[in-house]
């Protein structure tokens, strides 16, 4: 095993343009390198730029910034070594499972005879020699995904990537893949030497990786690396196992909910929080607050997303939106109804409607609205929102931010939504039409 | 396959549709919007008075057609006309057959088929005997031969409306259908609540297809000769024709001209407004990438006038409308079907229906029954001549048009510049372009046998465009990103991706090409040039003759075999297609 890695990113930032020279910064200065004979993971939050990062790697994306090494050599378009495992398995529809695994060898070279030779024994490794002649619509999910990994491996790469290769593949088969990805890995003697998975599954990362790469979203940033040198095969119910997995929570709570807690100020003072709404509903909110009046009121974190059978990136992201409210708070991994969230709860359906309104209007981007609809005479069209959006948080989705704000703001009756036309009117002037 | 393709159509012209109304977005002025609403409705007003006193009119002789560019605004306003008319019919066509189809599986039966039947066949060989009826029937006034302008666009715009929305009416879904029955919902709320809303997006994009077919129509019938007989109308296809007759050039440019700004100014002032509209009847939870928007509803709403009459609108509906009790207090008993007199209505319908078609066919055999075995065997030649041009002309068609389709629309860039652009051309009526390219033709020593292969394409070309540039814009990016990330080389990439990704919608482009191809050859392959008579051999030709001669035994029988060429080609190729497009090469799983 020589030290020398395999593939470096330096300094490496990428922005997409959303046309109209408007730019959404992706990723900021991400440095990482991929080490011979190691499983990576990138774990993080939608949004995060955990794929991005894999097609640079890859060479399919240039960043905007920042150098790309591959063997100590700068990259120029693909990277010689690697291949790629798709989550959404992008097989050719129109080709059969062996026509699938065969085509990409003719590029390097292979005449058919040969191609059709080791595409067959490529299938044959992931057991799926009965199917060579189906086409991928007569495959389950998990099926397919071996026939995506067949062709990744028969070009022999150095470097294997996985783009959340398991996401879509229910959950036992997904457990059986994990362990062959694993198999296929160990044989030091043959490649792939490394492997790079993307994933936001966090048992899945701690089963798998010798590395864990943790980011933070808007933009991709990485958070932190933890190192996971647990012997495998790995037993996922020692207390080693369920040590690293809280280790793990605990990064991600703080990437995710740290800034809440920083900024947070006497509640009773309107905050200004420059900090953008999550994209969650407000079922969602009510439902967790309920819930948690049923545990007395507060709940570790963790258990809540084991309880309601929801990833924890998504629990996270609904504690955040009733923390920005004040109806919840989280010390720690443990999240709790504050008082106005007990009062909430308990409330008519009314009361609660009136005590949402009186919280929105704690945070800045709904003063902001209120304030414009005030200057438009109780109407405001969508795109003027969305302008107004995205001048204050130019890394965001702003049409993704109108859209939560407008379930938000309905429900503490703000405002009323008409679209088409997409005008926001308020709620005052509505009753009078 | 119909459903598969208008959802196809639905998301072509959301991608379309949406784009190039950043420049209009800016401004709020008020005052000088109501201005220009009083001045076009007056505008409007004037010249339906214009084209009522055309309409009642003492026929003509010969029209006399005015070269001048001003008289150019009144033409026109006459064609669209016309189109809008025919339209509002087809809409009324539509809506009552699709929903006797869709209810009565007894009509249902012979409905549905002869509706496949009407779609497949060349509609314009009928034209001639329409004409002269429709002229013999209103002898005093040009009303005749304006109604027949305005059948032949309806011919040219109704089937595909239909087949639509009756496919929309056969897909209501279960639980729309289900809280209908149990909330005890009349045919007519049902209808208006249910099967209308739900079959609205199909039948607008449906509509706009249509209303550009239509103009193909509407060009031929407007410069239409039968011998001797002058029966042009007042309108751009006659002003076309007499500009090229003359070869003043410049009156052709400026009639193509006005033909593109009616193109543009429809889309935008009626078509974008009513796909917004019709927005709020996506079934879909989610919602589309890119909404479709209008600028000119946009201006609209910034109307003070607009605003009041809306307001006052919806105080009178609030008026008119109280708060309905929260539970009926008996609920009426349900009406079954069958029940009075009313339900015979259907029946004597149909039987009438049936009635005139077996009587329709027993004269057809009787005309057909003059004409001998040698007859048949040429026009049977002939079929086979026109089928060879047809096909000549998609597979040119395709040859050019894949490549370039998919070079502009694998780009987002270019597509969202070009693709509006192909979305003109494929509604420009190429007829209107045949004196023109005759006359260059004439120029160029080049015979019709070649000739009509190219006026095929002028028209046809641009379905097959616009849908390869559909079918390229929605390849699937997990896709692409293979074939590149595995290296896939270029022509590897051609013919194992980007090929079968767009079979489906090259079906859908061959099929429109082709049936316009087929519609073109009648006048295509026989055509009248500065007094002369130019011909080719083939079966549109043979229509034209038989039409220009009053051989009527010669004209149905050439019609007829073109029709079956038609339906038969239709069966085995297209279908055979359509399927193959639907299983092998469909990219939805």
């Amino acid at each position: 095993m020589t030290d020398a890695p395999i593939c470096e990113l330096r300094g490496v930032h990428k922005a997409f343009d959303r046309g109209g020279g408007k730019l959404l910064q992706v990723l900021e200065d991400v440095t990482l390198d991929v080490r011979a004979n190691e499983v990576l993971c990138l774990l993080g939050p939608s949004g995060c730029g955990k794929s991005t990062i894999l097609r640079i790697v890859a060479g399919l994306i240039r960043p905007t910034r920042g150098e790309v090494l591959y063997h100590g050599r700068p990259l120029d378009g693909l990277s010689p070594g690697v291949a790629i495992v798709f989550q959404s398995f992008a097989l050719f529809p129109w080709l059969t499972v062996e026509q699938n695994v065969a085509k990409v060898l003719r590029p390097l070279g292979l005449d058919e005879a040969a191609a059709r030779e080791k595409a067959r024994a490529a299938i044959r490794n992931v057991g799926l020699e009965g199917f060579r002649d189906a086409y991928p619509r007569e495959l389950s999910g998990g099926m397919k995904q071996r026939v995506g990994m067949a062709r990744a491996l028969v070009v022999n790469p150095e470097v294997l990537l996985m783009d959340e290769p398991f996401s879509q593949v229910d959950a036992l088969t997904a457990q059986a893949l994990r362990a062959e990805v694993l198999d296929i890995w160990d044989d030091r003697e043959r490649n792939p030497s490394s492997i790079v998975m993307v994933s936001h599954d966090i048992s899945e990362v701690a089963y798998m990786a010798d590395r864990i790469v943790v980011l933070s979203a808007n933009p991709g940033r990485i958070r932190t690396i933890v190192e996971n040198t647990l012997p495998r095969p790995r037993d996922t119910r020692s207390a080693e196992f369920g040590a690293l997995l809280d280790r793990l929570h605990d990064v991600v709570i703080s990437a995710e909910l740290g800034e809440v807690s920083a900024t947070a100020v006497s509640p009773a003072a309107p905050r200004d929080i420059v900090e953008p709404i999550p994209a969650v509903q407000v079922a969602d909110i009510l439902g967790l607050l309920e819930y948690l009046d049923t545990q007395g009121g507060g709940c570790d974190l963790y258990q809540l997303a084991h309880d309601t059978h929801a990833t924890f990136v998504e629990v996270l992201a609904i504690v955040k939106g009733a923390e920005m409210l004040d109806l919840v708070d989280t010390p720690q991994r443990l999240v709790r109804l504050t008082p106005l969230g007990q009062r909430f709860v308990r409330s008519s359906m009314e009361e609660r409607k009136r005590i949402w309104n009186g919280q929105l209007l704690k945070l800045a981007i709904f003063r902001v609205v209120r304030d414009m609809l005030e200057k438009g005479g109780g109407e405001v069209a969508r795109d003027e929102v969305v302008r107004e959006i995205q001048q204050r948080f130019p890394r965001e989705d702003a049409a993704r931010i109108f859209d939560v704000l407008v379930t938000w703001g309905r429900f503490g009756e703000l405002f009323t939504y008409h679209d088409p036309p997409g005008h926001l009117v308020a709620s005052t002037v509505e009753a009078d039409r | 396959m119909k459903v598969a393709r208008a959802r196809l159509l639905d998301r072509i012209g959301t991608r379309v549709w949406s784009q190039g109304n950043a420049l209009t977005r800016p401004f709020r002025r008020r005052a000088w919007v109501d201005a220009v609403l009083v001045l076009g409705l007056c505008g409007t007003l004037f010249g339906l008075l214009e084209f009522a006193r055309e309409w009642t009119g003492t026929p003509r002789p010969t029209i006399d057609i005015d070269l001048s560019p001003l008289a150019l605004p009144t033409y026109t306003f006459f064609s669209m006309t016309r189109g809008l008319v025919a339209y509002l019919i087809s809409l009324g066509f539509t809506l009552v057959y699709a929903f006797w189809a869709a209810k009565d599986p007894r009509a249902e039966r012979l409905l549905v088929p002869l509706l496949d039947i009407l779609q497949s066949i060349p509609v314009l060989g009928f034209m001639p005997g329409l004409v002269l009826a429709l002229v013999a029937l209103f002898p005093g006034s040009n009303i005749g031969l304006e109604l027949a302008a305005i059948v032949m666009i309806f011919t040219g715009q109704a089937w595909n409306m239909t087949f639509s929305f009756y496919h929309s009416l056969k897909s209501v879904p279960h639980d729309l259908r289900e809280t209908s029955v149990v909330y005890r919902f009349s045919w007519w709320e049902r209808f208006k609540w249910v099967e209308l809303p739900f079959g609205t997006t199909g039948l607008v994009w449906n509509s706009m297809m249509s209303m550009a077919g239509g103009w193909f129509f509407l060009m031929i019938t407007e410069a239409f000769h039968l011998g001797d007989h002058d029966f042009r109308l007042p309108g751009l296809g006659s002003y076309m024709s007499v500009a090229a007759h003359e070869g003043n050039v410049s009156a052709m440019v400026l009639a193509v001209l006005a033909m593109m700004t009616m193109i543009v100014g429809l889309d935008q002032l009626l078509w974008r407004p009513v796909v917004v509209w019709a927005q709020r009847f996506r079934v879909e939870e989610t919602s589309a990438a890119e909404v479709p928007r209008s600028w000119f509803i946009d201006l609209l709403r910034r109307s003070k006038l607009v605003r009041r009459l809306e307001h006052r609108y919806r105080r009178r509906t609030h008026l008119r409308a109280p708060s309905p009790p929260p539970v009926p207090p008996s609920p009426p008993p349900p009406v079954r079907p069958g029940d009075g007199p009313l339900a015979l209505l259907p029946w004597a319908a149909l039987v009438a229906l049936a009635a005139a078609m077996g009587w329709g066919a027993l004269q057809l055999l009787r005309l057909l029954s003059r004409l001998d075995w040698s007859h048949w065997s040429v026009l049977a030649l002939a079929g086979l001549t026109t089928l060879g041009r047809v096909l000549v002309s998609t597979a040119i068609g395709t040859a050019w048009t894949v490549p370039l389709g998919l070079a502009v629309g694998l780009s987002p860039r270019v597509s969202r510049v070009f693709q509006p652009v192909a979305q003109v051309m494929a509604s420009f009526p190429a007829p209107m372009l045949f004196p023109a390219a005759i006359a260059l033709f004439h120029a160029a020593g080049v015979g019709l046998g070649v000739g009509s292969i190219v006026l095929m394409l002028l028209g046809t070309q641009w379905y097959i465009l616009f849908n390869v540039i559909a079918g390229a814009s929605s390849v699937p990016s997990d896709l692409r990103e293979a074939a590149v990330a595995f290296r896939m080389p270029r022509r590897d990439r051609f013919w194992t991706l980007y090929l079968p990704a767009v079979f489906p919608y090259l079906v859908t482009g061959w099929v429109t090409a082709a049936g316009g191809a087929w519609n073109a050859s009648i006048v295509a392959e026989y055509v009248t040039y500065r007094g002369s008579t130019l011909e080719t051999f083939g079966l549109g030709a043979a229509i034209s003759r038989a039409a220009e001669q009053g051989h009527f035994a010669e004209l149905t029988a050439a019609v007829l075999v073109m029709s079956v060429a038609v339906v038969c080609f239709n069966r085995l190729v297209w279908r055979r297609c359509y399927r193959l497009a639907s299983t092998r090469f469909s990219l939805t799983k």
